[in-house]
């Protein structure tokens, strides 16, 4: 058999949106750094330990961009997760001034202070999912587009200081820009979605204010080595993430819960004591997308021996590394109880997800506000009926649900 | 226990003040580490063990 035709081919195919594929528990056992080919078909290694997933987060021998990004392994067809991004020289300069830039602003503290405005949104979304349950013959109503969808979006708009008026248009350029079905047209949605970013930008340039996308116009125009493109492409990205990735999350939370009763009623027992647990391991398990974070070897590495080469590819399953037995005890199970409490769900090391406190204050709220609300909450239909996103960050396009007695 | 802080790893996550408020903050200026407490009282070791171990930089070095 030659070398070819032993490379897995990515993605792994998986059971349904909370399993993951059976497989990767055999690829943690006897090969955490195996060849692989993408699902755009070129070569990678697929990295499926935790110890490894955590090391080379770490290490900055691995990074974002390539040395020569025309060669280097495209990953997928969607628009993002495709390819290297940024400059092989300045990466790591440019990447801390991104940081500086956007630290304060996505805060722990800063997050915490919103937390009460996000409540009284909650409440709003759920007061309409009420009156949808309501007036609906069957007593269904869609927890999708009235509470998981606008929360994130509410509060991406805000901190960016987009108009939410705009959220029909980035949604839908969002979805497709993560869609892995449609091949080009994925990315003539990022140039969409870059030609509405400058629209914006310059309509607010006169006027700046007190949102992040006024604070990176402003370092913008002051620092002459910050490219404009790579500014616009900065905002894209804060609010593609905006959308692609809490929305998902709590859908995938809902479904944890839901498929198995104790655990809602457990939450339910005491919502604002339980919650905090709850959704850290909704953190740890939930795996939306079926690949992982993307890194390049920067230089010739040797780790867990395997020979990783300049230039080299690297999907680090995050899913696979989250469930890894070394680390956690009977991995699989949804356990908020357990003595493990870390997780690698928003990543680690230099670019741990920046939105972090964001999001968890987002599911903090989300899901102690429906255990107070609506504590016979169940899900309308199985989770196998659901229609599943085709995109990139996965997750699910709708979430039935009922409280109605049976 | 003592507790220091490593500014030039720290990433700016904001994990530790999650994890124990009281002991870290966050700098309105960058965002970095505000190390509140050096010696925290020992009924608060286990947060500030766990704010050592989430820390994404490994930027949190507790001593006993």
């Amino acid at each position: 058999m030659s070398t070819a035709t032993e490379r897995l081919q990515l993605p792994l195919p998986r059971p349904n949106v909370l399993e993951l594929a059976p497989l990767y528990e055999v690829l943690r056992r006897e090969a955490p750094i195996t060849p692989v080919t993408t699902p755009a078909g070129d070569p990678a290694w697929l990295v499926t330990r935790h110890e490894e997933v955590r090391l080379l987060l770490g290490d900055k021998r691995f990074g974002r961009s390539h040395h020569e990004p025309e060669r280097a392994s495209r990953i997928t067809t969607a628009a993002v997760l495709d390819g290297p991004t940024g400059e092989f020289e300045t990466e790591e300069a440019d990447h801390a001034r991104m940081r500086r830039l956007l630290t304060p602003a996505f805060s722990a503290k800063r997050m915490r202070m919103l937390s009460d405005h996000m409540g009284r949104l909650v409440e709003g979304y759920l007061d309409r999912l009420v009156a949808e349950h309501d007036a609906s013959p069957d007593g269904v109503a869609d927890l999708h587009s009235t509470l998981a969808y606008p929360l994130p979006v509410a509060m991406i708009c805000l901190l960016l200081g987009v108009p939410e008026s705009d959220h029909e248009l980035f949604g839908r350029l969002s979805e497709r820009m993560a869609n892995t079905t449609i091949g080009e047209e994925a990315h003539q949605a990022r140039e969409e979605f870059l030609r509405y970013m400058i629209g914006l930008v310059e309509t607010k340039r006169p006027q700046l204010g007190e949102d992040v996308i006024s604070d990176l116009i402003r370092a913008q125009s002051e620092d002459p080595t910050y490219d404009y493109a790579e500014m616009v492409r900065l905002c894209v990205g804060l609010l593609f993430a905006g959308h692609e990735t809490t929305v998902n999350r709590i859908g995938l939370g809902v479904l944890f819960l839901l498929t198995e009763r104790s655990r809602w009623e457990a939450l339910v027992a005491d919502p604002d004591g339980r919650v905090d647990a709850v959704v850290e391991e909704i953190m740890r398990l939930g795996a939306p997308g079926d690949l992982g974070l993307l890194r390049y070897a920067r230089e010739d590495v040797s780790i867990a021996g395997v020979d990783i080469r300049r230039g080299d590819a690297l999907v680090l399953s995050v899913n696979a590394a989250n469930r890894d037995a070394e680390v956690y005890s009977d991995p699989e199970a949804f356990n908020p109880d357990r003595p493990e409490r870390t997780h690698l769900g928003f990543g680690h090391g230099a670019h741990f997800c920046i939105g972090a406190s964001l999001a968890r204050t987002e599911l903090r709220v989300v899901f102690a506000a429906l255990a107070h609300r609506l504590p016979g909450l169940r899900l309308a239909k199985d989770l196998d009926e659901l229609r599943v996103r085709t995109t990139l960050t996965g997750g699910v396009a709708e979430l039935p649900v009922t409280w109605r007695s049976l | 226990m003592k507790v220091e802080v490593d500014l030039e790893k720290c990433v700016g996550a904001g994990q530790c003040v999650l994890a124990a408020d009281d002991v870290f903050d966050q700098r309105d200026s960058d965002g970095l580490v505000d190390l509140l407490d050096a010696s925290p009282p020992e009924a608060r070791a286990d947060d500030v063990r766990h704010a050592a171990a989430v820390c994404p930089a490994s930027a949190i070095l507790v001593k006993d």
